[in-house]
Formats: structure tokens, C-alpha cells, sequence
């Protein structure tokens, strides 16, 4: 008997050690509640899903919308192709590629209980185009038949976008393989029939919407509170009770919040010195772990101007600066993990990407040799103004730039410029008085389009604004990006390659210089770390959850 | 007297059309295209000039400020924000108690500070006490406000935990989901900027107060005084203090004047949604209509306290009317 005890006695000590070791090396669980908090360092532009045009708007926005295709809440490949989400699956498209059928999944509720139906997407499209809502994303709209119309007040609606029953047929001016990508832009969520009617050029800060949360509360230049969506069944995940947006925060003191623990996630980012630091003290890219590097769909470049005289059918000269500029050098002043070197247009994980090793990623005298070579008897007086913004680290990427191109043979004259008036002068034909400026262009949507023809169709320079600041205007290339752009599937790809390759080779409107990374800097606090680049900046927030 | 008042109040009105216009003229002249800005980074030409439009951008700048004049005497309005479209008299409305509590509060912290180290440094001159007192001001006048303000922050409110590092709670009805409300909550939010915000002008008042202290101290009717047999603490109370903080008083009233109109660092380090900041956020932003708003904010403020401080001063000395 007394042995009998001594064993019971042993067995539960036994299994209460076992629990206690069990429990002490699991791993975080996902705990659904409770208040995730993010600090942001400036105040969204809006929250109206019509009228908001920033990164940091559409990070939250990705949380609240529920799209016709939307990038599903995965890393990787997983997470990089635009899936149907309220769409019952791929639509029906027209043998001349102008019109795209989708059929409404049931099921989808606003966070006021309506049902998401065929109209609240025609209802957005209206929304969008209405010319009293004043959007800045119009510019999207540009595929759709009989968006300008609308857009310039000359129609009610816009006929190419219509509802009946559960089906949606969108027909488009021109074939155009991007528009699953770019339904996948907020602008085009579903909206709800009460948003459907509020006209406000002011936006609307308070409205009920169909993903897995709900924008609760809005207080400009101080908060946002997203708040889970009751009546959500998309499947979608939603782990935290409320997603707090505090706004304002410098840099220092997000740093400092999420290290205390009073912030989950410095979505404005930390000091520069910090972050090799805290890959020291917490590890990089651990499961779940604090510090999280991903690269992103963007490039920073700097813009060769071909309508002045030094680069005017001076190929030879930009491939010099191409071969001169230390990307290494540029790179390390944005900090530790800043970005991945590139000699490239597209940048990695963009349909069309190919590695090409056209230009040195590291400079050494030999890269310095070929650059003088190719530099020699085409300097054309050796002058040029290099623009550059006047904040954070960009006066000294500046200067690393203007020494590169001394060592060619370049007498680069620096003007430092606030960055709104940097890319607003530089896309101005009247107001470009540069030679070089350096650029960063970060993706709209994942499709090659928005990098190549946004960025260097020669159609656009004469325009009073446009964003291709290298006045890159080939005819052979203008043509080429046409015609890919009308291309689907992997052909795609393989022209946007093949454009990537031959500009850098022949013809380079830019140095290339970093494809920078998303770096994410979370609180011991949270766990359950998803990220997508394609989706947007930073973990998912929807995902993020309290350990 | 009356005559007097007329001149001044048109001297007032000059005076702000001439900051108001030379704002506008200013900004106009700024190479950069805030209808670009707010047009998105994918606008085509006809966007821009769409956006132009809508904002009045298309007018000549001569319009445009007449204009806006019409707008802020008949509608009382300060105009939309180009970069939120939000109202600009709601913006300003809502920065201005956060900026008062800041320089009130901040006001009131650096006289307590600079009131005992001046009158004891001109009581005690050459002691320990005014040795300390000088060391004390010179580093309040040399070191830079940010610097004082980061340093604050890092140790104070991040490394040793006593105080929150940065934010702002509202007094009364705060916005949905703040993680801190109340008198209490304000007031410990508060505890460092105003410090920071007092230390600069603790010691430069610190300074003028021992000045102008030590300076009646030296006055017949003080020696008076004591030959008459009054105490000391009534000498200091009645005849020192009442006639050295005079000069006091009028330079704290144009003081509080000034930071009123924008104490742009405290508010950017502890992210304190005042004037200040927005300023600073409109600059960044080429946001004409919330620039100009906080500048005729400040401009009304500076004017008026003048004003006040003029016929103040007329009152008591009528010679300054016959000037």
C-alpha cells in the first residue's frame, strides 16, 4: 500500500515535471485578445478607402478591406499572387481580354451587418471616380471604360463596371493583365451602401467595412483605433481584439516604447545605429522573433537626366557612373540590414526579376579603371547638379555620390532639397535643372508596370508631371514596354526581363543602386509574426498576436 | 487716450497684413508644387491641374490672398489643409489648449525655478549659492533645447522609468482607445516637457532677475528704507522685489506671447499635438493653409499682447502718449 502511495507520489511528481518542462520550451502561443499597439512617426493622409494613398494607410487598410482578389495572409511565394477573396474564384475573361466576369462569394458582412454584395463593388468604382470625392488615385481608374467620363464629371457613373445579381462584369478600354493586381489595391474594396452615399472630398473617418476588422475611432495627428469586425466569417485571421494606432512618436521613442514594451511594433521605424544592436541582443528572423528583415518591392536609383547635355545620347557616360558608384558605401549609411545592393530596374520578387550582373556591386580599382575608360571623352565639361533630399541619411549618400563621380572625372555640384520639392521639381520639365537626383520608388502593386512604364515610358517627359525623372524617352523602349505590358502569364515576365537587361546594358536611364529592406522591430510581447511584402510593409497586423 | 488706441489698433492691423502677406509671397515663391504633392505619386499632368484646381492653386497669388482675406474676416475661416482637407480652424482650435498647457505650465515651472536662484544669487552675491546659480545659467542659456529635451526623454523617461518618455493625454474626453486620460494622467505626461521647455528661460529670468534685483538693491528709497529701521524681509518684499519684477512681468507677458505661437522643438521631441508641431508638419508637407493658420494664430497673439502691454504702459506713464 505504502509503496503503492510512494509510486502515485512519484508518477504525479514525474508528470508535473513533464508539464513544467513542457510548458517552459513551448513556443508562443497565439492568444486571441487583447490590444496590439503600433506607433506610427506621421499621421496617415486618410482612412477613407477611396481617398488614402499612403504605405501606412494601406498597412491598416489590408486588415479592414475585403477585396474582389487580395494577396493571401502568407510569406513567401504563398503570399505573392493575387488570390479571388470575395470572388468565388478566378473571372471570366473575354477572348479580347476587355472583360472580366466575377461571381460574389455569400457570406461577406460589413462590421455593421450588411451583406457584401456584386454592388458594393460597383458602389466603389462610382466612389472613386466621382469627381466631388476629389481622389488622388484616379490614375488607377485609367483601364476601366468610362472611368474618365466620371472622373471628369461627364457621367453619373462608370459604364464599364456593372452589377446584376451576384455577378460583376468590368470591361476595360484596352486588355490589361495587371487589373487583378490592381483590384487588389484598397481603393477598389468593397464599400457599404451607407459609405456608397457620404461624398466628402474630407474623407470619412468612421465606416463600416468587411475584413477582419473595422475602423473604430479616428482622432487626426493622434490615434487610430481598428476594432475586430463581429460579423466577419472570410476566414480570414483575426487575433487581437483592437489594433491601437498611436501617431507622432519620433523614431527614438518608438524605438524606446517597443523596447519597454509599451508598443508592439515601430512602424515608423528606429534610429539607424540601432538596428545592429538589437539583431545582436534578440537574433534576426527567428520564429516569431523581435527583429524581422524582409526585402521589399522597391528600389533607390539615382535618375541620369537625358534631356540635359551631359547624358543626351551619352550612354557611354551612364554606364560609367554605373561602374563608379559604391553601392556598398550607399547602402551602409542607412544602417545595418538597410537593403540588398542592384545594378537592376525591377527589384527581386517583381514578376520579370533576372539577375543580370550587368554593374559591379562592390567598387574596386579594377571597377574603377573600367569606369574612367568608359567615362573618358564623354564628360562633355565634367559639370553636373546633383539632387538629393535634405533629410536623414540622404545628404551623406548624397556626398558618397558626388566622390564616385570624381573619381571619373564628374565635378558634381550637391543641391540638398526638401523631399516634396525634390520630386515635384524633378518631374517638372520647367523646374529639372539636375543632372543626377536620387530616387527611391517604392510598388503601387506587384506588377512591372508600376516600375517600368510608370517610371521610363518616354511618352510622359513633355507632360507638366510625371514620374520619369531619368527624361528617358527611346522609342525603341517605348514600344517594347507597350507591348509587354499587354503581354500576360509569363511572357510577361520574360519582356519585362529582357527590357530590364537591355536598358541596363545598352542604354542605362539610372544607377541602381539598393533594393531596401523592410525592417520590423516588434515587443517581447508579440508573437504569431506573419509578413508579406506584396500585401504591404510590416507583420500583418490582423495576424500579430499577444504570446 | 483714445486717439492713442485708434493708432495702435491700425498699426496692429498693418502689421498683420504685412506677416500674413509676406507668408503667402514666401511660399509662393518656394520652387515645389503642393498640388503635385497632393495629387499622389502616379498623377498625370491632368491630375495635377485637376488637384491645382480644386485647391485654387490655379489663381494668380494676388487672388489667392485676397481671397484668403475674404475668407478669414467674413467666414472666420482659416481654409483646408492641402495635405488632410481637414478644417484648418479645427486644426488650430485643437493644437492651441495642448500649447497653452505646454508654456502655462512651463511659465509657471520657470519662475518657481528662476525667482529663488535670482533673488538669492543678488542677496548673496559671489557665495556658493550664486556660483552655483551662474553655472546653473549658463548651461540652461548654452545648451540647446533639443539637447536637454533628448537627454530628458532617453534617461528620465526611457532608462530610469520615472515619467513617461513622450505623448500627450487629454484633461477631458479622450479620443477612443488612448491608453491614458484625466488631470492626473495630463500632468505626468507633462512633468518633461515642461521641464524642458522652463530650463532655457529659468535661466535666462534667473539671470535678469538677479540683475535687476542687485541694481534696487542699490536705490536711495531701499537705503531709506533701512535707515528707517524696516526689517529686511519687508525692504526685500516691499521695496526690492515689487520694483525689480516689474520689468519681469512685461517680458514674461511677451514671452508667453512668443512660445504661444509655436514652441516647435518640445512639441516635435514629445510628439505633444500643439502648434508647434503643426507648423512644423505644414512646413514639411507644403500645406499652405495650416501654415498660414498658425502663423495668424501667433501673429493675433504677439499683436494683442502688445497691445495690452502698450496701453498698459500708456496708462501708467502718459508721456508715452505724447511720443
Amino acid at each position: 500500500m505504502k509503496g503503492k502511495r510512494l509510486l502515485g507520489i512519484a508518477l504525479a511528481i514525474s508528470s508535473l515535471s513533464l508539464l513544467l518542462v513542457a510548458a517552459a520550451t513551448a513556443g508562443p502561443t497565439a492568444k486571441r485578445g487583447g490590444t496590439i499597439v503600433l506607433d506610427m512617426t506621421t499621421d496617415v493622409d486618410y482612412i477613407d478607402p477611396q481617398l488614402s494613398y499612403y504605405g501606412e494607410t494601406w498597412k491598416l487598410e489590408a486588415t479592414t478591406a475585403c477585396k474582389l482578389m487580395n494577396w493571401p495572409d502568407k510569406e513567401g511565394a504563398a503570399g505573392a499572387v493575387a488570390t479571388p477573396e470575395v470572388a468565388s474564384g478566378l473571372p471570366l475573361v473575354s477572348k479580347d481580354g476587355k472583360t472580366y466576369t466575377f461571381t460574389i462569394k455569400p457570406g461577406f458582412k460589413f462590421s455593421n451587418g450588411k451583406a457584401v454584395t456584386a454592388q458594393s463593388f460597383v458602389d466603389a468604382v462610382n466612389r472613386f471616380a466621382n469627381p466631388k470625392m476629389q481622389s488622388t488615385g484616379v490614375a488607377f481608374l485609367d483601364i476601366i471604360k468610362g472611368a474618365q467620363a466620371a472622373v471628369d464629371g461627364k457621367a453619373g457613373s462608370v459604364s464599364g463596371v456593372k452589377a446584376r445579381g451576384n455577378k460583376l462584369t468590368i470591361q476595360l478600354t484596352k486588355a490589361s493583365p495587371d487589373l487583378l493586381a490592381r483590384l487588389a489595391m484598397p481603393f477598389y474594396q468593397a464599400i457599404d451602401p451607407t459609405l456608397a452615399r457620404q461624398i466628402d472630398a474630407n474623407g470619412i473617418n468612421q465606416y463600416a467595412s468587411c475584413g477582419p476588422y473595422y475602423f473604430a475611432s479616428r482622432t487626426p495627428g493622434r490615434s487610430i483605433t481598428l476594432k475586430r469586425n463581429p460579423n466577419y466569417k472570410g476566414g480570414r485571421t483575426a487575433n487581437a481584439d483592437t489594433i491601437q494606432v498611436n501617431i507622432g512618436n519620433s523614431v527614438d521613442v518608438e524605438f524606446q516604447n517597443v523596447e519597454k514594451g509599451t508598443s508592439d511594433y515601430a512602424s515608423g521605424g528606429i534610429p539607424a545605429t540601432e538596428w545592429k544592436n538589437i539583431v545582436a541582443k534578440y537574433g534576426l528572423n527567428k520564429k516569431d522573433g523581435r527583429v524581422q528583415v524582409r526585402p521589399q518591392l522597391d528600389v533607390r536609383y539615382v535618375a541620369m537626366n537625358h534631356s540635359r547635355p551631359l547624358f543626351k545620347d551619352n550612354p557611354q557616360l551612364a554606364k560609367a557612373v554605373n561602374w563608379a558608384v559604391d553601392r556598398q558605401a550607399f547602402s551602409a549609411q542607412g544602417g545595418y540590414l538597410y537593403g540588398k545592393r542592384t545594378g537592376q530596374i525591377l527589384p527581386p520578387g517583381m514578376l520579370g526579376y533576372k539577375p543580370a550582373g550587368i554593374y559591379p556591386l562592390k567598387v574596386t580599382a579594377n571597377t574603377i579603371k573600367q569606369a574612367r575608360k568608359l567615362a573618358e571623352g564623354n564628360l562633355r565639361g565634367g559639370k553636373a547638379v546633383l539632387w538629393s533630399s535634405n533629410a536623414g541619411t540622404a545628404p551623406l549618400q548624397a556626398q558618397l555620390i558626388q566622390y564616385n563621380l570624381k573619381q571619373i572625372g564628374i565635378d558634381a555640384e550637391i543641391k540638398l532639397l526638401p523631399r516634396a520639392q525634390q520630386f515635384t521639381n524633378a518631374g517638372n520639365p520647367q523646374t529639372a535643372s539636375f543632372d543626377m537626383t536620387v530616387e527611391r520608388w517604392g510598388a503601387d502593386y506587384a506588377d512591372p508596370y508600376d516600375f517600368m512604364n510608370i517610371l521610363l515610358d518616354g511618352k510622359q517627359v513633355t507632360q507638366p508631371q510625371h514620374n520619369n525623372y531619368a527624361y528617358f524617352n527611346v522609342a525603341k523602349y517605348n514600344k517594347e514596354m507597350t507591348a509587354a505590358s499587354l503581354l500576360t502569364g509569363p511572357k510577361r515576365g520574360v519582356a519585362y526581363a529582357a527590357l530590364d537587361g537591355n536598358m541596363m546594358r545598352t542604354n542605362p536611364p539610372w544607377a541602381p543602386l539598393v533594393n531596401s529592406n523592410d525592417r520590423i522591430f516588434l515587443s517581447s510581447r508579440v508573437g504569431c509574426v506573419t509578413i508579406n511584402e506584396i500585401s504591404g510593409t510590416g507583420p500583418l497586423l490582423n495576424v500579430l498576436c499577444l504570446k | 487716450m483714445l486717439n492713442y488706441i485708434i493708432r495702435r489698433l491700425l498699426w496692429a492691423v498693418v502689421l498683420f497684413i504685412g506677416v500674413t502677406l509676406i507668408t503667402y509671397v514666401l511660399f509662393f515663391l518656394l520652387p515645389a508644387d503642393p498640388a503635385r504633392l497632393a495629387a499622389g505619386k502616379s498623377a498625370t499632368a491632368e491630375d495635377v491641374a485637376r488637384v491645382s484646381h480644386q485647391l485654387g492653386l490655379d489663381r494668380p497669388v494676388h487672388e489667392q490672398y485676397v481671397l484668403f482675406l475674404k475668407r478669414l474676416v467674413v467666414d472666420h475661416s482659416l481654409g483646408r489643409s492641402y495635405a488632410n482637407r481637414r478644417s484648418v480652424n479645427e486644426m488650430v482650435g485643437e493644437a492651441i489648449p495642448v500649447t497653452a498647457a505646454l508654456v502655462i505650465g512651463g511659465a509657471i515651472l520657470w519662475m518657481l525655478i528662476a525667482l529663488p536662484i535670482g533673488i538669492l544669487s543678488a542677496l548673496k552675491p559671489r557665495s556658493l549659492i550664486d556660483r552655483g546659480a551662474m553655472i546653473f545659467i549658463l548651461i540652461g542659456i548654452s545648451a540647446p533645447v533639443v539637447w536637454i529635451g533628448l537627454l530628458l526623454q532617453y534617461f528620465v523617461g526611457f532608462k530610469w522609468g520615472l515619467t513617461p518618455n513622450a505623448g500627450y493625454c487629454d484633461v477631458i474626453d479622450p479620443p477612443v482607445g488612448a491608453s491614458c486620460g484625466g488631470p492626473a494622467d495630463w500632468a505626468y505626461h507633462m512633468i518633461l516637457p515642461w521641464l524642458t521647455f522652463a530650463i532655457l528661460f529659468a535661466a535666462s529670468y534667473a539671470r535678469m532677475i538677479r540683475a535687476n534685483v542687485m541694481d534696487t538693491l542699490g536705490e536711495d528709497y531701499v537705503r531709506t528704507a533701512r535707515a528707517k529701521g524696516a526689517p529686511e524681509n519687508v525692504v526685500i518684499r516691499r521695496h526690492v522685489l515689487r520694483n525689480a519684477l516689474l520689468p519681469v512681468v512685461t517680458m514674461l507677458g511677451l514671452d508667453i506671447g512668443v512660445a504661444l505661437g509655436g514652441a516647435i522643438f518640445t512639441e516635435a521631441i514629445f510628439n505633444l499635438p500643439g502648434l508647434g508641431r503643426l507648423a512644423l508638419n505644414s512646413v514639411l508637407n507644403l500645406d499652405l493653409p495650416t501654415m498660414q493658420g498658425v502663423i495668424v494664430f501667433a501673429t493675433l497673439t504677439i499683436i494683442l499682447l502688445n497691445l495690452v502691454v502698450d496701453l498698459i504702459y500708456a496708462w501708467i506713464d502718459p508721456r508715452i502718449r505724447l511720443a
